[in-house]
Parts: structure tokens; sequence; C-alpha cells
């Protein structure tokens, strides 16, 4: 008995280990080897299925010749600034707001926050028919050309999935931000009445760098989601029209599996993999730089 | 404490590798056959469509045969799920495709077994034996697939509306315009495109091509011994043309919104297959549709139906129950059987003498029956040549203004670039 309770501390790390263990182990499996096999696939020339042989780095230098690749990318960094630039922007207003002493402020919130609970796919088909049918028919009756045909079959398509992207991903940021700020201890604001600092000039001065760890995560969060777009434009345009909004990750579905250039496009997904890693690592250096010296 | 962490990992190292065990068991338990002391035979079908009148011919068939239960699989996106069993070596054991490049790819990987010995084999039109030769690997004249049901692919028309503007069936090129001016000048919608689904931009490019383009085209261009930019002006032309009578917002059209706009007389005629028919008729039971050749030359007789082999079966190398499989394919094959699924189906039989007889697609019917049909030109480009991005690059362009013969220029020349980057692997 007396043994027992010598050990216990250690028995209790066990379970965390077990814990742990369990996960690092599924998630080598599931993820880690699957991930390194498409790196063995991506120097080869294997089709999916049957024989496959070493190429070397062919198809890495193919995709520098590659229209299709190099168009995919322009869009998707073009749609992940945009994206990750409006998110911020907006949720970081809305939360200011949600934050201020509002009426119904709950009620608000759960609104802004519904979207994040809808599947994408959902979302999108909903927008579809609303840029189907509900904004062409009122662009008709107000007499506007640009509203009356849909957004999402001209060469403004970009603009139509950025809307529907921005309004989902806006409930997430929101509410990082709004954690963020109810941790800021009111005293701060208080001296700062009285030192003067009030509106905007609190804002810039007091909020935004006091809410730096929210935003460093919201920041690396939705450029890697949005460098790595799918379900959206797949419910709403599915890359059209043309090619006009085919995201790597589309290209990489549609060409690997329905175009059966499986090692090929294994390459590509290596190349983005590489790039989402060195622009987020690029991100968090200059964030978190920011954040020491502010903090 | 290293010791203690070894023992853990070790631990769960067992238990994942269990749970593996488990799986793996499941997943061959549902494939080697005998449950209940019958046997199980899967049966692959790559069309959704089509399940409804799959399974009642299945189930006549597990009825007549007591030791033998068929089940279906009809995942979505099953080309696709398709070529990843293939990857892992679990095939069916019978599979029912379209003959397309999809069946290709499973064909030239040597999955299918060779059924020319078959009776039923001398039963198939020509026309369409000859279509699934054309996709075998190397043309090689040996019946991998057998054509089951076929498609039309034209112009679908509103009968009421044809009669309301006294307009008859064109026959030529040039008719088919004086028609479509006709009908603007009569203030009605001559066509109604639905090219916010990519692929429908492909129809009318699937039923002008094969009038049009030279012979042998599609080898020589595999060959690399002609391009389109030499020889697709014509049939890009005309493909634009076409956009001059189509609806404002043509790009911005869902495929099911069309449906149901052509199904309540938005329009008099839409570009499109047989088997949007169904959807015609969902939407509006009393629509009265019928269908023709598109006739993109001046030549009649060079005005084909657009036809392809839309479901066609095939038995797997490897099947353990091969006789079986071959069995169940010779019953699908009797006329009978063969009517049921092309009635429901408003589809069209590679068998001789089973006709379809429904009115919605009378126009085509003779056509067919004579076998002056052309394969979808599609179903021989290599399969990562997305040429429904291209059209729909094309008509995009048309929308925003440019200049015609700028636009069909940079087209063909991007067929072309397509055409190669796609043939080479």
């Amino acid at each position: 008995m007396k043994n027992k309770t010598a050990h216990k501390k250690p028995a209790v790390n066990k379970i965390y280990y077990i814990y742990v263990g369990i996960l690092a182990v599924l998630f080598f499996v599931f993820h880690t080897i699957p991930f390194l096999r498409g790196v063995l696939y991506s120097f080869t020339d294997w089709k999916g299925y049957g024989n496959w042989n070493f190429v070397g780095l062919r198809n890495y230098l193919h995709m520098f010749s590659d229209a299709d690749t190099g168009n995919a990318y322009l869009f998707t960094f073009k749609f992940a600034i945009i994206a990750t630039i409006l998110v911020n922007v907006i949720s970081l207003v809305l939360a200011c707001a949600l934050n201020a002493k509002i009426k119904f402020k709950n009620t608000i919130k759960a609104f802004y926050f519904l979207p994040y609970m809808l599947g994408s796919l959902i979302v999108g088909f909903i927008f579809n028919y609303i840029f189907a049918n509900l904004i062409p028919d009122l662009g008709k009756s107000l007499g506007i050309s640009v509203l009356s045909s849909n957004i999402l079959g001209t060469n403004h398509a970009i603009w139509g999935i950025i809307a529907v992207a921005v309004w989902t991903g806006c409930a997430f940021n929101t509410l990082i931000y709004i954690s963020g700020l109810q941790s800021i201890d009111t005293d701060v604001y208080e001296a700062a009445a009285l030192d003067g600092a009030t509106g905007i000039r609190r804002f810039t001065k007091i909020t935004f760098p006091l809410l730096a760890p929210s935003f460093t995560i919201n920041m690396v969060l939705s450029a890697k989601g949005y460098l790595m777009v799918y379900d959206q434009i797949m419910a709403m345009t599915e890359g059209g029209p043309g090619t006009s909004t085919t995201s790597i990750a589309v290209l990489i579905y549609k060409k690997g599996f329905g175009g059966g250039q499986f090692a090929y496009q294994s390459a590509n997904a290596v190349t983005l993999f590489i790039v989402v890693v060195l622009i987020s690592i690029f991100q968090l250096r200059i964030l978190e730089k920011r954040e020491e010296k502010l903090g | 404490m290293k010791k203690r962490k070894f023992v853990s990992l070790l631990l769960v190292g067992t238990l994942v590798a269990g749970m593996a065990t488990v799986t793996g068991c499941g997943s061959s338990d549902g494939k080697s056959s005998s449950k209940n002391g019958k046997t199980e035979l899967e049966l692959f079908s790559t069309k959704a469509e089509n399940k409804e009148v799959v399974q009642q011919l299945v189930d006549k068939f597990n009825e007549s045969h007591e030791d033998v239960t068929i089940k279906i699989t009809a995942p979505a996106d099953a080309g696709t799920v398709l070529k990843t069993r293939m990857a892992k070596n679990d095939m069916p054991d019978i599979v029912m495709m379209g003959g397309d490049n999809n069946y290709t790819e499973v064909e030239s990987a040597g999955m299918l077994v060779d059924l020319s010995d078959q009776d039923y084999v001398s039963d198939i039109q020509d026309s369409y034996m000859q279509m699934v030769y054309d996709v075998n690997k190397d043309k090689e004249e040996k019946a991998y697939g057998i054509p089951y049901a076929t498609n039309a692919s034209g112009v679908i028309y509103n009968v009421d509306k044809f009669e309301e503007l006294g307009l008859e069936v064109p026959k030529t090129w040039d008719e088919f315009i004086a028609v479509l001016d006709k009908i603007k000048a009569a203030g009605e919608q001559p066509l109604l495109m639905t090219y916010k689904d990519a692929w429908t931009s492909l129809c009318p490019w699937n039923s002008i091509a094969p009038d049009l383009q030279p012979d042998n085209f599609t080898d020589d261009r595999k060959a690399g011994k002609t391009t389109f930019a030499k020889t697709h002006e014509e049939i890009a032309e005309k493909y634009l043309t076409l956009l001059d009578y189509a609806q404002d917002d043509f790009m911005g059209l869902t495929y099911d919104d069309g449906n149901k706009k052509f199904a309540n007389g938005e329009a008099v005629m839409i570009i499109n297959g047989n088997w949007a028919i169904n959807q015609y008729k969902n939407s509006n039971p009393d629509v009265n549709v019928n269908m023709f050749a598109l006739p993109a030359s001046d030549d009649e007789s060079k005005n084909y139906v657009t036809s392809g082999v839309d479901v066609l079966l095939g038995v797997c190398e490897g099947s353990e129950n091969e006789e079986m499989a071959k069995e169940f394919v010779s019953f699908m094959m009797e006329p009978e059987n063969a009517q049921t699924y092309i009635d429901d189906q408003f589809a069209f039989s590679a068998i001789k003498g089973v006709e379809q007889n429904n009115e919605t697609v009378a126009g085509v019917k003779e056509d067919i029956a004579n076998g002056k049909v052309a394969n979808f030109p599609d179903h021989y480009y290599p399969s990562g040549f997305d040429l429904s991005a291209l059209t729909s690059e094309l008509c995009l362009n048309y929308s925003n203004g440019m200049d015609n013969q700028k636009n069909i220029t940079q087209f063909l020349k991007q067929c072309d670039e397509k055409y190669d980057i796609a043939n080479v692997d």
C-alpha cells in the first residue's frame, strides 16, 4: 500500500503517455505515412494505379512550364491575400462592436457565429442559389446591369467566392478577437481615458497592440486556410468559368484523380505544402517579433 | 522513465496493429463471397441515374438464381472510385460503365475479360461494337466491354412551340440558322444554354465536331499529324454562332435551373442529350419535346446523331465467380431486359431489334437504328484533356465581347497545347 502511494505520480504520467501515444500513432498512420507516400509518388510517373517508375525531378520541373499550375497559383495567392485581409479587417471591426455595451449582444453574436456551424458545401449551395436567382432579379428590377447576371458566370466569379469565404470566415475570426478583447484589462482603458485617448486613437494605441496574439493566430490560420481553398470553389464554380477560379487544391483534385496525373499532382501538392509552411513561418516570424516588441 | 514510455508505445502499437488486422479482415470478408451459403457478386455501376432500374433487373436475376446474390455498388464520383480500387487490386466482379476514357483506363490496365466468344456479341449493332473497339487499347477488336445502352445528343425542341410558330425540323446548317432567326423574330427565346455547369458547354461541340472534323482526326491528332488549329476553325465558328441565339447570362444558368425553364416553355430549343428528358418531364409532366440531330453541315448525309455507349457491361479479370458474372451479362442482354432498361431511361439499346419507342426521342430513332451515328468526340480525347474548361473559357470571352476571330485562334491554340500536355502521360 505504501509502495503504491509512493509511485502514484509516475502512474499518472503513464496515462498521459498513452493518450499522447495513441494520438501520435493515429496521426502518424493516417496523416504522416500517407503524406510521405505522396512525397514518394511525386518522384514517380504513377497514374494512381498500375506500374510506376522513378522519374526523378521531372514532375517538379514540369510544373514550371505548365500554364495551368502557374495560373492556379496566381489565382490562389490573389484569393488568399484579399480574403485574409478582408476577413481580418471585418472581424476586427465586428469584434469591437460586439464587445461594446450594446443590446441583444449575445443574440447578435450567435447570428455572426452561425455560418461557422454550417458546412462550407451547404453555404456554397445556398449562395449558388442567391447568386443565380435572387441577386440577378434584384439587379434587373433596380436596372443595375452589373448585378443582373450571375456573378459566378463572369470574370468576376472570384469576388463571388471571396464574398462567401469572408462571410463564413468572419465567424471564427470574430470569436478569437472577442476573446482577445475580453482578456484586455479594463484598467488599461480607464488609464487611457484619463490620458485623453479615446475613439480611433484608443484603438490604434491600446486595443490593437494588446490584441497582437489574436491577430497573429488569425492571420496565420486564415492565410493557411485560404491558400488551401477547395470546398467553397467546388460547391460554387468547380473552378470555372473556364479555369478562372481554379485554385491549387482544386487543380490537384481535378487533374490528379480525374485526369490520371496522380504523380504530377502529388508533386504539386508537396510544393503547395512547402509554400504554405514557408508563408506561415514567415508570418509567424514577423508577427511574433511584433508581439515581443509590443510586449 | 524511458522504459515506461517504450512499454506504453508498444501497447498502443499493438492496439493499432490489432485494429488494422480487424479492418483488413472486414474488407476481405466483403469481397470473397459466401453469405449464408450464397455466392455474392459485386456489380459496380458508374451511373447514378439508372440505379433503380438496374436494381429491378438485379432482383429479377437474384430471384431466378437461388445460390447467387448480386450486390450493386454505385458510389458518387464512381469513375475515380473505380480507379482507386483498381490501384488496390480490389476489383468488383462485374462493371457497368460508360464507353469513355474511364473504360479505356480500366481496359488498358488488363482488368477486363475478353467476352468475344459469347453468343450475344453477334446481336449487337456494329456501329456501337466498333465504338468499344475504338476505345480499346491499340484499338484491339475484342469485346472487353459489351455495349448495352446508348445515348443521343442533339437539339431537343419544344414540339408545341414548333407547331405554334410553323417551324419544320431543319436538315442542314442553313435551315437551322433560318429556324433560329424565325424564332428570334417571333420574340421567343431560340436557344437556352446552361453553361454555369461547364460540361453542358461541350454538348454543342460534341454535336458539331463529328459532322465537320476530317476523317481520322482523332487518330491523326493522337499521332501528332494534325492539329485543332488546322482543322477545327469552322467548328469553333459555328459553335460561337449558336451563342448569338442564347439567352442573356447563359454563363450563369445552371443545368438544373435551365431544365426547369426549358420544361416550362421559356425557350424553344436546348442542346443536350436524351438523359435530360427525364428532368424536363419531372418539372413539367405536360411538356411535349422531341429531338433532332444538330445539322452542322450543309451536306445532309454528314449530319450524324451524336450517340455514344452510355453503359457497357464488363466482367473483371480475376473474379472468383467469372462464370456467374458472364451469366449475369448474358441475362442483361436478353431483349426483354434490355427493353425494360431503355424504357426506364429514355435511352437506346445497342442490341439489334430492341427499339426505343418513346415519342420524346422519335426524331433521332431512325438514324440510330440505321447506324447513322457518330460517337462523342471527347470519348477519344486523352482523359487529362479537359475540353469543357476550354469551351467554357471560349464562351466567357465571347460574353466579355472579345473579337470572335481572336477568340477562336486563341481557343484552338489552347486546345492543341492542352491536348499535347495530356497526351504525353
